[in-house]
């Protein structure tokens, strides 16, 4: 591993299909970004430097849902050519906001808009981990600046990043929130991974768990207090807007969902 | 104290107090007045790479916390005794020399249980002023606002409402720390069924005003120029808690975190300082997600303790 008398790391950055979301928080770290691509090798970045490289990275950094055979293959061969992958936001940690996508009712859309016998190119939006071992995913939709920071300093140092280990409720009990639970309010702040500062609660709305699931969450002790107040279609409306394509949900909460008596 | 009383009026008192003073009003606060004390992030130190030195922490400027009720009060005396094993702790104390407390209370109470000064209440807008330490005594001498006492009769003093039946469980500490020693192999059950509604989010111990574990967090600022050491609050629910270098994990299930959370506060605490690590202020009990009520589960497992141990 790199330390500072050796040679500078070689990062790659690519995006496939998502909002850019992820990317713009990298450019507005500002400063923090001089220093970064100062110690830093960083290539292939689309919207940074037009530095095309060819492998081997010490890590390729991605942001976005594979959606195509294309982006797939690249990311196979992004793969064979890096130490680490390493995924940026939502998108590709856990497919986020595209995983939401609901192939029947995609079915009827196309063939509303496109005609029957149009063929879609598009595969169903997985996170990275669906093709590829993934080494880190830095969560958030969209990250968080100083977690992002955070995750490439310890690149820097030689260390594997870590994750935070504790839920989104440290930050929120930090930020003086009242608990929306207690409340009789929708939140997955409790298996959520911290990390983003409760943002969302702050402003008053749930947590959706963009952060992704924390280690070792108690998702069926969850899974009852939601029922308390909310019906399983309400939760499941709020719980697919990140949660839709990772395992967690479909194996642990859905059946939890399932299991749940009065 | 053999001062004369005091009596001062509450708005007043506050309003003079915060144009001479940094003043926190805690009284509306979720979280325990330890965050002052014992912030959730400290850094510990700031390492200059280039120059090999030290940075030396930004100095602490004087600050009073106000509107404690007794049991916060209470709390931090234990807090500054914990805190003060096996070493003193640097950073708690940096701090704590720094602070005034000022109490705030319609209890009654005959022995003051910490803090610098304590109002106690004798109608709702005028408060008796007692000093409890010298650092009370300095700070009223420095305030216009205080005056001699008119004697107006003292108002029914209020009971205080939060978790009395665990409060009289406290008196009766080694009872409550052999019970739940106890309750781990011979009542298992609690456990289990705690296990199945508790989150794990770790709330309970951020809230609590005795809880102090930390982790550390070592980190280099991104332009590789200085490194710096974090404590960070911790919370022994979490599975980070008891993990160790090397990834072994002590306690491997929440069921265990989650027992170790009582074990610390009830039994070892006990152990250590003769005195079991809460003062009933209600701060879980109302904060958990999940609605989990120690002192109802305390009651649970004395209740069940005496009865398979009546000889
Ligand atoms: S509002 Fe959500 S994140 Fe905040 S404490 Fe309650 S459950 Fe946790
Ligand atoms: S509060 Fe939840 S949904 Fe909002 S940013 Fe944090 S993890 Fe994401
Ligand atoms: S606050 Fe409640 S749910 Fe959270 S760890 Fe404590 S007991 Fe468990
Ligand atoms: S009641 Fe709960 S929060 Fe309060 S001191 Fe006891 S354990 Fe801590
Ligand atoms: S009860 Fe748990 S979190 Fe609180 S001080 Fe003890 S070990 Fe730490």
């Amino acid at each position: 591993m790199q330390n500072r008398f050796s040679k500078k790391l070689k990062i790659a950055i690519y995006d496939f299909t998502d909002c850019e979301g992820c990317e713009v928080k990298l450019v507005s770290i500002k400063e923090r970004l001089v220093h970064l691509a100062d110690r830093f090798n960083i290539v292939n970045w689309r919207l940074g430097q037009e530095k095309i490289k060819d492998g081997p990275y010490a890590a390729a950094i991605i942001e976005g849902t594979p959606v195509t055979q294309d982006e797939i293959d690249l990311l196979r061969e992004l793969r064979e050519k890096s130490k680490l992958i390493i995924s940026l936001g939502a998108c590709a940690s856990i497919a986020g906001i595209p995983g939401i996508m609901n192939k029947s009712e995609r079915k009827k859309w196309y063939a509303k808009i496109y005609g029957a016998n149009y063929k879609p190119k598009g595969i169903d939006a997985l996170p990275l981990s669906a093709y590829v071992k993934v080494n880190h995913m830095i969560h958030g939709c969209p990250v968080d600046e100083d977690e992002l920071v955070r995750t490439l300093e310890e690149l820097l140092s030689g260390k594997t990043p870590r994750y935070r280990r504790y839920s989104v409720c440290l930050e929120c009990k930090l930020a003086g929130n009242q608990c929306r639970l207690l409340h009789k309010k929708i939140c997955f702040g409790p298996i959520t991974q911290g990390g983003c500062k409760a943002i969302c609660i702050s402003g008053g709305s749930p947590c959706y768990g963009c952060f992704g699931v924390r280690e070792e969450a108690n998702i069926p002790a969850l899974v009852k207090i939601l029922r308390r107040f909310a019906s399983e279609k309400e939760i499941n409306n709020h719980v697919t807007m990140f949660f839709n394509q990772i395992p967690e949900y479909k194996n642990v909460f859905k059946q939890a969902l399932k299991n749940y008596k009065k | 104290m053999t001062t004369a009383p005091l009596q001062i009026n509450l708005n007043g008192f506050l309003n003079e107090l915060k144009k001479k003073f940094v003043v926190i009003d805690c009284r509306k606060n979720i979280l325990a007045p330890k965050q002052y004390l014992f912030p959730a992030q400290e850094t510990a130190f700031n390492f200059d790479i280039k120059k090999s030195r030290l940075k030396t922490l930004p100095p602490i400027k004087p600050f009073i916390l106000f509107g404690l009720p007794l049991r916060d009060l209470e709390a931090i005396t234990r807090l500054d005794e914990i805190m003060s094993r096996p070493n003193k702790n640097y950073y708690y104390f940096r701090r704590r020399s720094k602070t005034t407390i000022i109490g705030l209370t319609d209890e009654q109470f005959n022995i003051p249980p910490g803090g610098d000064l304590i109002l106690q209440k004798l109608s709702p807008k005028d408060f008796a002023v007692m000093p409890v330490t010298a650092k009370g005594t300095v700070l009223i001498k420095k305030m216009a606002l205080a005056r001699p006492s008119k004697n107006i009769p003292a108002s029914q003093y209020a009971e205080n409402k939060t978790m009395p039946k665990l409060r009289l469980l406290l008196q009766d500490a080694e009872m409550l720390k052999d019970a739940v020693a106890w309750s781990w192999k011979n009542y298992p059950q609690i456990w289990d069924e705690l296990a199945k509604i508790c989150l794990g989010c770790g709330i309970c111990a951020y809230v609590c005003p005795l809880c102090h574990c930390f982790s550390t967090e070592d980190s280099m600022d991104i332009a590789g120029k200085s490194c710096k050491r974090c404590q960070n609050w911790a919370a022994c629910t979490l599975p980070e808690f008891s993990r160790v270098a090397g990834g072994h994990n002590f306690h491997k299930t929440l069921k265990e975190r989650y027992y170790n959370w009582f074990y610390h506060k009830f039994a070892r605490s006990y152990e250590e300082f003769g005195e079991p690590q809460c003062v009933a202020c209600g701060r879980c009990q109302a904060a958990c997600p999940a609605r989990i009520d120690i002192e109802k589960i305390l009651i649970n497992i004395t209740q069940k303790y005496k009865i398979a141990n009546r000889a």
